[in-house]
């Protein structure tokens, strides 16, 4: 039974963290998320959202204009790579030249994995050292002398 | 397959992918040449209208079946002083042509230094603002100077990012008049 209750909580808590953590279709938090999914054309590493640039100003103004017409993000988004290329987009699209910027990483991680599988597979057959007859003989007679009571007069106690 | 032959494999791949990226690098670089995509892709000139420094309206409505140059600028930018009197000297020789117009359109300034550089540089050709940036998005401007040449069908045929010179100019309007393109 409590594992039960157990279950149940964590499937409750899933559940609401997945609802709560979605997108909001609010058209201020839709405009919010593209201005910042747009990278501004005319800077260097900075998003339409934080750049004061004439070109994102007007980006920001035409966003919201697109939204207020109804376009999809989609939409919205095709227009700007319609007209200044791919580049536009801080993420890069999973079509086109984007897949390469998505598919290095994959890429490169599948051949780590597989060097990695390689090089344990050449440790693990690679043969381990045996002790020799005469390492083991070395062994027994150490074995032996530390076992061996001691048989020196104690002085102390002879006193 | 040996161990020799999958490391083998394994560092070629790595090599492929390596040069992969290199290309895909190299060739988004030189899609960033002097030419404006608008003119790269031969789109047709986006709408746009605007308000000239003397009170008439100017549209890519009311400029369709002309061959005609529009030059985003501004008054602090050293490249559009600099192209000014090639675009002086070009406007004086067509601006009889009934077929022919030129428009300015001003990038990221105010209208005090812009009426002020219109009137000591004999801006004669007609000059207007942009105010909430549309005409520039539309283009896909990146910066100033930058100057586009549409043809009667209203595709942009001809442009460049950065100063032009007379020769450019006159090259671009005829081809943009036969309806070919420079890119």
């Amino acid at each position: 039974m409590p594992w039960l209750v157990l279950a149940a909580v964590v499937v409750i808590t899933g559940v609401v963290l997945a609802a709560r953590s979605g997108p909001s279709d609010a058209p201020a938090a839709r405009a919010e998320r593209l201005d910042n999914e747009l990278a501004c054309p005319v800077c260097v590493g900075e998003s339409v959202a934080d750049s004061n640039a004439p070109e994102s100003r007007a980006i920001r103004t035409d966003i919201v204009t697109r939204i207020r017409a109804g376009q999809s993000d989609s939409e919205i988004r095709d227009a700007y790579v319609g007209i200044y290329g791919e580049h536009i987009l801080l993420t890069p699209s999973n079509s086109g030249i984007g897949i390469v910027a998505w598919g290095i990483p994959i890429v490169a991680l599948v051949l780590g994995g597989a060097g990695i599988v390689f090089a344990v597979r050449r440790w693990s057959t690679t043969p381990r050292l045996a002790a020799t007859g005469e390492d083991e003989a070395v062994v027994d007679r150490e074995r032996h002398r530390h076992d061996e009571p001691d048989d020196e007069p104690d002085d102390e106690g002879d006193a | 397959m040996s161990k020799g032959h999958a490391t083998r494999w394994i560092a070629l791949s790595i090599a492929v992918l390596l040069v992969a990226f290199g290309v895909v690098l190299a060739v988004q670089h030189r899609s960033e040449a002097s030419v404006p995509r608008l003119v790269q892709e031969h789109k047709p000139v986006p709408a746009f209208s605007l308000e000239t420094l003397d009170g008439k309206h100017v549209s890519a409505k009311s400029l369709a079946g002309k061959t005609y140059v529009v030059n985003f600028w501004n008054s602090w930018c050293i490249p559009c002083r600099q192209e000014r009197p090639a675009l002086e000297t070009f406007y004086e020789k067509h601006r009889g042509e009934p077929d022919f117009a030129m428009l300015g359109i001003v990038r990221d300034d105010d209208p005090g230094p812009i009426r002020d550089y219109v009137a000591a540089q004999s801006v004669n050709w007609p000059v207007a603002f942009d105010p909430n940036g549309s005409a520039g998005l539309g283009f896909g401007t990146t910066g100033q100077p930058e100057t586009y040449v549409i043809s009667p069908s209203g595709v942009a045929a001809c442009g460049t990012l950065g100063p032009v010179t007379v020769a450019e100019l006159e090259l671009w309007l005829r081809a943009a008049r036969a309806e070919g393109s420079c890119s």
